[in-house]
């Protein structure tokens, strides 16, 4: 009996092993979208995969991981402001950082655009991280985040529409000066 | 599918593609462009999202689980060990108490049990002997000393008398070896001044510290042996 529960373990370790490599990133990124803050999303992911751990032999269909882990997550964020009710300021733009140095023009947009995205209202944010990241449809999407997928649907036009039509004033702004 | 449908469609999934959506991409040249336009917004804000993962993220992971997963064991691991603890615990509880607890009552019984016990290793006719010096220095331990030689003394050692540390000697007699011990006081037997078996008996006299039990069979005048060990022994406290 004792060989077989090791026999487990080391599965069950192997398992979570993969689970970790294949989507640790998406899982941080989707989780810094959601609080704005490298920190917390470590925090958060490392407290997802932990209770992802514990419960791992409910996740039968391996296929379904990724949303299953995700919906871990946001009970983790959630819970989080159970706990610390507002703590957590409203998004500023000093908190977003730029990790990498403004070298080139594409690098400048990107972090434009990303200043933008932060400052999104979340119900447009949200539907569209797990559509660019997580690659879900809108089904999925609409099933995870428990709205209908019309719902879900519009959110991603808005959404999208905002931030061209920002990029698009951008070019506008931009070509003013430099004219 | 009328252009405000397309537009509604493309802008909620730009990588939308059934076949009306097809068609109406190759049917209309600024359908395609506009579908190009925003596949690369797409494309943009992919490269903002992808935030920069620390690199060390999926290593800490596996780390904290294992140290996790370690701690459980552990807890696990002393739950078990508590209750292999406790039951043995319990097991040496029940040994200890059939092991000394009193299966007599008395001190006479006990004595009869413990002589009959060992008949076969002395006997009457041995030539071994004690000196009185030796008997008295293990008499010390009880605090008494005997002032002459009661008789032929064979052998002289301490013992376990019911799980107390008492003097066991044994004394040439009639016809067998006569026994006697000088056992602490104690509670838990019973003071039996006379007792008998069906081949042994016995007498117990009451000191200040201890009291001395004769063990013969019965052609032993025991009040002969009483009376001599009340003539010589003496108690120093």
């Amino acid at each position: 009996m004792s060989a077989q529960v090791s026999y487990n373990m080391a599965t069950k370790q192997v398992r979570y092993e993969a689970l970790v490599k294949a989507l640790h990133s998406d899982l941080f990124r989707y989780a810094y979208w959601l609080c704005h803050d490298k920190h917390v999303a470590e925090d958060l992911v490392q407290e997802t995969f932990l209770r992802a751990w514990r419960a791992l032999d409910s996740l039968k269909d391996e296929k379904a991981a990724k949303s299953w882990l995700i919906t871990i997550l946001r009970r983790e964020n959630a819970r989080r402001f159970e706990r610390k009710r507002f703590d957590m300021s409203e998004y500023e733009e000093a908190a977003i950082t730029d990790t990498k140095s403004t070298s080139n023009e594409q690098e400048i947009e990107n972090y434009w655009l990303r200043e933008k995205i932060a400052q999104m209202p979340e119900e447009y944010r949200e539907p569209l991280v797990l559509q660019i990241i997580g690659g879900f449809s809108g089904e999925e999407i609409a099933k995870q985040l428990d709205l209908n997928k019309n719902t879900v649907m519009t959110r991603l036009f808005r959404a999208r529409n905002q931030l061209k039509e920002a990029l698009e004033n951008k070019d506008i702004v931009r070509g003013q000066y430099n004219g | 599918m009328d252009d405000l449908q397309f537009r509604r469609r493309i802008y909620a999934d730009p990588n939308t593609r059934d076949e009306d959506m097809i068609a109406a991409i190759k049917s209309d040249p600024a359908k395609q462009s506009f579908t190009q336009e925003l596949e690369d917004l797409d494309s943009k804000i992919f490269k903002a999202l992808n935030v920069e993962v620390p690199s060390d993220l999926s290593n800490k992971l596996i780390l904290r689980q294992t140290l996790a997963s370690h701690q459980q064991q552990k807890r696990k691991g002393r739950v078990r060990l508590a209750l292999a603890a406790s039951v043995a615990f319990a097991m040496g509880l029940t040994f200890n108490f059939m092991q000394f607890s009193t299966a007599y009552n008395t001190l006479g019984d006990y004595a009869i049990a413990h002589v009959a016990h060992e008949a076969g290793y002395f006997s009457n006719t041995s030539s071994a002997k004690v000196s009185l010096a030796s008997l008295n220095d293990k008499m010390a331990t009880f605090n008494g000393s005997f002032a002459s030689d009661i008789g032929q003394l064979l052998f002289a050692d301490y013992c376990r008398f019911d799980g107390m540390k008492s003097l066991h000697l044994v004394f040439q007699g009639e016809t067998s070896t006569v026994t006697v011990f000088i056992v602490p006081h104690n509670d838990e037997l019973e003071f039996s001044a006379n007792f008998s078996s069906d081949k042994l008996i016995g007498k117990s006299q009451h000191f200040k510290n201890s009291n001395i039990i004769v063990v013969g069979d019965k052609n032993e005048s025991l009040q002969q042996w009483q009376k001599m060990i009340d003539e010589s022994v003496s108690w120093s406290i």
